[in-house]
């Protein structure tokens, strides 16, 4: 089996090579029939995320799958650009350095943010579409189902994925979650419109959450961030009542000076009767005064505060990494050596069938030569001769197994030559 | 089943004990298999627990010794309830370390009962009626809750604490989360003010039934009467103050009046232990007294040592 990868990734590309080289499922789909159209010898497993674009090709021998060459060539066709704008920021994988790619990134070991779940399952809906489309894909389909099992293997027995590392998942998935059962019965109030809020918002809504306002000073941009979310606008004027009724605050301005003083707050506390309020203050410079977090109930978090969970968690991952490397190693070792021993298959039937035409003519010619004989005495021949076969191929098939093992394939040829099996 | 006469104290005390070491390690090291070895022993450790307390009931049935009459009784009855509510907690929040807080109060309610000794009964008199049985029954249970309140308030303000210091989180345990634990304290508040409610009520019924056979009869004033009742005004007066004025039901102020109300349970209970309520005077049979197993069980109480029978 030949295995070969063909792509960019966050290693090596930048944002915009990236961008021009992604596709959505449907530019899949067209790319994989386009590709079975053009190698139909071959099978392709196309996987596009926002950090990766890679195209994985396999084949029984080498001149029934595209060159590498071939393949990169195809893929910046297919993404209407020059091969030679993309060609430095392509990278190529072949055999035993392609699998362990591709268990590598399928256990999330080589993706931006080490350890996120996600990239799991676009491995297997990347694998999935392409076998929608082409049924009979032997040999991905033994690679991509490894992959999935060392991914679980990797998760199951590292911590590797255990701690989250960016910052709107740690203030959601972690503090929040200290401080508040639920999210869905809570008032999530956004003050500004920046990237940092609208990710904070995707991990509160997958946290259950929905009933946000957002309040920033122009309503173009609080708009555009209350579109996405279904959420409501209010005015900046209207900041001290959303302060009053909200449960969670992100705040993210791009503000020199706080927008919310502790006096302002003190202004509204009484009107909250107390309630808990947890604060994510995301701005730099800070939006809150850090006195408000000495209140009553308020549970104030800035971006160092957060940081600092971030850096011990990319630590905790970081100490993992060589038990995930190790578990890369062995199922890679295994995945080859079994790969190795498939591709022995077909020439040790031949060998097998070969020897049993042998000797079920050896048997039939002396059964022909003796005559009639006892069937007890016929059955005790035949064993013996069976006995026989089986002892002199033995050997060979041992030496060919450890020799599997061990990785090469110098026997294999051996023994083509020295009983005339042919390719 | 006679292999069940064999369950003594040390086999359900040693689960939990074994346990909350388990939980321990929880802060040392990952294993994803302990929450299982946890779970299974705990419900090892009740089941024991669990068949031990029928067995001692049942006697007291035969008239062999009231069992749940005793103080060693009583404290195993609310360690058994404790352990109910551990196991709901463990299903509620399965990741949490509530073992941690809920586990030393039961092996100290164990230790307690096994330090009094079943010969340290409550008085009891020949009339035995249903409110003897609710009496008992519901100061039980609602002393049970109002440790587990406890529990759940100093979860809380130690919570609390961590995250106004932002604190970073235990790396493989975690506490339940702040609204979670008040609107559990809450509950628990209230579920406590009923039951030592009804405790108290059903009390006043059993000396008003013993005045007029005239036996075991407590003055109005006995510091027991008078301490109960202290105790059952403060958890009305914070169940209302809870219930009607909104900042108190926010915050740490639910957990300071569980705490308060454990308070005012392990004052009542020491007035309880100081003030005569609880008696080592020999009693006639079929008293509250030691635990006695019959004699032709041949068996040794598993409380007393003692071979059954007199």
């Amino acid at each position: 089996m030949i295995l070969q990868i063909v792509g960019c990734s966050h290693h090596r590309s930048s944002v915009e090579i990236r961008e021009r080289l992604a596709f959505s499922p449907k530019q899949t789909s067209t790319f994989l029939e386009a590709f079975q159209k053009s190698y139909p010898q071959s099978e392709v497993v196309l996987l596009s995320t926002c950090n990766r674009t890679e195209v994985y090709t396999a084949g029984h021998s080498s001149d029934l799958i595209p060159s590498t060459q071939e393949m990169s060539m195809f893929l910046a066709e297919s993404c209407g650009i020059r091969h030679a704008d993309i060609h430095d920021f392509l990278f190529e994988h072949a055999d035993e350095q392609a699998i362990r790619h591709l268990f590598s990134v399928a256990a999330s070991l080589d993706s931006m943010v080490i350890g996120e779940a996600q990239i799991l399952s676009q491995v297997k809906q990347a694998y999935r579409q392409a076998a929608d489309l082409n049924q009979s894909m032997p040999l991905t389909h033994h690679a991509f189902q490894a992959a999935i099992r060392v991914a679980k293997r990797v998760a199951r027995e590292t911590n590797i994925h255990a701690n989250r590392v960016s910052i709107p998942s740690i203030a959601v998935g972690v503090f929040a979650r200290q401080i508040f059962e639920r999210l869905d019965n809570k008032r999530i109030l956004v003050i500004g419109g920046g990237k940092m809020a609208a990710e904070t918002l995707n991990y509160i809504q997958s946290g259950g959450g929905h009933d946000f306002v957002v309040v920033n000073r122009t309503q173009e941009a609080a708009r555009r961030l209350a579109e996405k979310f279904h959420a409501e606008v209010a005015t900046w004027d209207d900041l001290p009542k959303q302060l009053q009724l909200a449960d969670v605050i992100i705040s993210t301005t791009g503000a020199s000076q706080p927008v919310v003083t502790t006096e302002m707050y003190r202004q509204i506390e009484r009107g909250r009767q107390q309630r808990p309020l947890f604060v994510l203050d995301l701005a730099i410079p800070r939006d809150f005064e850090p006195a408000i977090g000495d209140c009553l109930n308020v549970y104030l978090y800035s971006i160092d505060d957060l940081q600092q969970e971030c850096e011990r968690n990319r630590d905790a991952r970081a100490s993992e990494w060589p038990k995930a490397q190790k578990i890369l190693d062995q199922e890679t070792a295994r995945f080859m050596s079994d790969l190795a021993h498939r591709s022995k298959a077909p020439t040790i039937q031949r060998l097998k069938k070969q020897a049993q035409e042998i000797k079920e003519a050896e048997f039939e010619r002396l059964m022909n030569r003796l005559g009639e004989i006892d069937p007890v005495h016929k059955k005790e021949i035949e064993a013996s001769l069976h006995r026989i076969v089986n002892k002199l191929l033995h050997p060979p098939l041992e030496s060919l197994k450890d020799e599997s093992e061990a990785g090469s394939a110098g026997l294999l040829d051996a023994l083509k030559r020295l009983f005339q099996l042919g390719d | 089943m006679n292999w069940l006469y064999g369950i003594s104290i040390t086999c359900f005390a040693a689960s939990y004990l074994v346990a909350l070491c388990l939980e321990l390690t929880r802060v040392f090291f990952r294993a994803p298999l302990r929450k299982f070895l946890i779970t299974g022993i705990i419900l090892a450790g009740f089941f024991a627990h669990t068949i031990y307390m029928i067995l001692q009931t049942q006697m007291q049935i035969a008239g062999m010794g009231l069992f749940m009459g005793s103080w060693a009784g009583w404290c195993f009855g609310a360690a058994w309830v404790l352990i109910v509510a551990y196991l709901w907690i463990r299903y509620r929040q399965p990741e949490t370390l509530a073992g941690l807080f809920v586990l030393p109060m039961v092996i100290c309610l164990i230790a307690t009962g096994t330090g009094l000794g079943p010969d340290l009964a409550f008085p009891s008199t020949k009339a035995r009626t249903v409110w003897n049985a609710v009496h008992g029954l519901s100061l039980l249970v609602g002393t049970a809750t109002v440790i587990l309140g406890f529990v759940f308030g100093v979860m809380y303000l130690l919570q609390t604490r961590r995250l106004k210091r932002k604190l970073p989180p235990y790396r493989r345990i975690r506490f339940p989360s702040l609204e979670w634990l008040q609107q559990s304290s809450e509950t628990l508040l209230l579920i406590s003010m009923v039951l030592l409610g009804v405790g108290l009520l059903s009390g006043i019924v059993v000396n008003l039934i013993n005045q007029k056979i005239g036996e075991g009869v407590l003055p109005w004033d006995d510091p027991v009467i008078v301490s109960s009742g202290v105790l059952f005004i403060w958890l009305l007066i914070a169940t209302v103050f809870n219930l009607y004025y909104r900042p108190a039901r926010q915050g740490r102020k639910v957990a300071y009046l569980v705490l308060a109300s454990f308070i005012f349970l392990v004052v009542e209970i020491g007035i309880v232990l100081g003030s005569g309520h609880a008696t080592r005077e020999p009693k006639e049979p079929g008293d509250a007294v030691a635990i006695k197993l019959p004699a032709e069980l041949g068996i040794r109480s598993p409380l007393t040592g003692l071979r059954g029978g007199s």
